[in-house]
């Protein structure tokens, strides 16, 4: 589904990125771990070309990645950032909408649908502006619309940051229920639960590079998973 | 004194409809693009040519009105975009400049095609309604209705339809809504469509109430641009609101300020307006 081969990325000068290889799978939910700052969010935003130059091959379903980040979004990739991804001065209702309305009407109720169920609160906030929704409704929010629109493959940026438990494990149900759909999951987190719930293997990331590749089945608590990518390698 | 007051604020109405078209366009266009177009009030100018060539040509003013949104905010619209398009992650001030000397080409093409001499547009419709002892032209309140018509029709479009949804989507997080799906190029170039479109209706609507002169969309340019800052830069409704109470403002404080200094009643209004808005969004960052 998605394979990156000797990927490079830069910002300006900045060589980010220095020549990674990594798949993920149609149903399969892959993570990204690392220290902040080795280029993790940088991986995604290459993927959905938002801003870095890139060298190397990124393909998707058997075809190379090209063209704008909407054109990409219409292959069938999902992405939702970290931070900023809610429309503050639309509605819950209309941030749904807004990536629904690329498809037949019909569509667009079940769009709706489907993001209330994954959370509820969302239902009940439907008239709500999206900038004053708490930080962790407005992570809901950003990763249902994604999920929403039922992408083949959905990027996702530090999903748990800065939420309660129980929303970790929300966030991680919803990311894993997509995953038992069929949708390739690449997800960027630190949280050992949501990994564990969501993914079956990880790439860990050090200073521009993959530097291993692992089951997470390898891993029985979140301290081993840490000591593995605070060293570069398997520990 | 009661039916001069009724008169002068049907008088302001007029004026304020007409504006908020124009400063309604400028809005979106800054709050999509972040463009400030110091040529919006010259495609009102192109607008008004629009009716009076449509007159000349015995094609009707109506029609003429329909050719103004359609010639001058698609070709217009698409035209700028391409003028502004190279230059749109440079700095800002060669955006404006750029604006400004399309101002001074617009203005000086039209001088010397049209000549720089007013010409006057007849109203379609000649009825007078009796407002007391006042028989007021009922073609200026068909101004105020048509304004009023689209900027509902703005609205709605804002709010309800697919690209309307998008247009404010792009103008609030443009890289997340390219991230959804959404053709942001299209985008922009609906609203630089929209935004002259709008101008231009505004520039065939007031024609009979202003003549036609090469320079004709100095004042309401000016005007629109207070009416942007007052009403929020990027604020389609504030835009308009502004603009209609600016208008009616003017039009009652002209009843006891006798010539251009009733303008000092207007920018005495601007003020108080900027001191309200800044002291709400204090209260907005406290919270």
């Amino acid at each position: 589904m998605l394979e990156l081969e000797g990927l490079h990325s830069f910002y300006g000068r900045s060589h980010i990125i220095q020549g990674i290889s990594m798949r993920v799978a149609p149903g399969e939910g892959v993570g990204l771990v690392g220290h902040n700052g080795v280029g993790k969010t940088t991986t995604l935003r290459s993927v959905m070309a938002l801003g870095p130059r890139t060298r190397g091959r990124i393909a998707f379903e058997g075809r190379e990645l090209r063209g704008a980040a909407h054109a990409r979004a219409r292959r069938g990739i999902g992405f939702v950032p970290d931070a900023e991804a809610v429309f503050a001065d639309m509605t819950v209702e209309e941030n749904i909408r807004t990536g629904a309305l690329l498809g037949p009407r019909r569509e667009h109720r079940r769009c709706l649908d489907t993001a209330y169920e994954l959370f509820p609160v969302l239902g009940e906030r439907r008239a709500q502006l999206g900038g004053t929704l708490s930080g962790g409704q407005q992570k809901m929010l950003s990763l249902a619309r994604g999920l929403a629109l039922r992408p083949r493959l959905i990027m996702v940026d530090e999903p748990s940051e800065g939420l309660m438990p129980i929303n970790v494990d929300l966030i991680a149900r919803a990311l894993k229920r997509a995953v038992d759909e069929g949708t390739g999951v690449l997800v960027v987190d630190a949280s050992f639960q949501l990994l564990k719930t969501v993914c079956s293997r990880v790439y860990v990331m050090k200073q521009g590079v993959i530097t291993g590749e692992h089951d997470l089945d390898e891993f029985t608590t979140a301290d081993r998973l840490v000591q593995t990518y605070l060293k570069g390698e398997a520990g | 004194m009661g039916e001069s007051v009724a008169v002068a604020a049907l008088n302001g109405l007029v004026v304020g409809a007409s504006l908020a078209l124009v400063a309604a366009g400028l809005s979106l266009l800054f709050g999509v693009l972040g463009i400030l177009n110091f040529a919006q009030g010259d495609f009102f100018m192109l607008g008004a040519y629009a009716v009076w060539l449509a007159l000349a040509n015995g094609l009707g003013f109506w029609l003429g009105v329909a050719a103004a949104a359609v010639v001058v905010g698609i070709a217009g619209g698409l035209g700028l975009m391409a003028m502004l398009w190279p230059l749109r992650d440079r700095a800002h001030a060669l955006v404006l400049l750029a604006t400004l000397a399309l101002s001074l080409i617009l203005q000086q093409l039209a001088s010397n095609v049209f000549g720089a001499d007013a010409k006057p547009v007849a109203a379609p419709i000649d009825a007078r309604i009796p407002i007391g002892s006042h028989d007021y032209p009922v073609y200026d309140l068909v101004v105020v209705a048509a304004a009023a018509i689209i900027l509902a029709g703005g609205f709605v479009f804002l709010k309800y339809v697919r690209y309307g949804i998008w247009l404010r989507a792009v103008a609030q997080n443009q890289r997340m809504a390219s991230v959804l799906g959404v053709p942001v190029f299209r985008v922009y170039a609906l609203t630089f469509v929209i935004s002259l479109g709008l101008a231009a209706v505004a520039g065939s609507l007031l024609a009979p109430l202003v003549s036609v002169y090469p320079t004709v969309g100095l004042d309401i340019n000016l005007n629109a641009f207070i009416v942007v800052i007052a009403g929020g830069l990027g604020n389609f409704r504030g835009a308009a609101a502004i603009a209609l109470a600016l208008g009616v403002v003017e039009a009652l404080g002209a009843i006891v300020i006798p010539g251009q200094a009733v303008q000092l009643v207007v920018f005495g209004f601007v003020i108080v307006l900027l001191i309200v808005r800044s002291q709400r969004q204090r209260v907005l960052v406290r919270l």
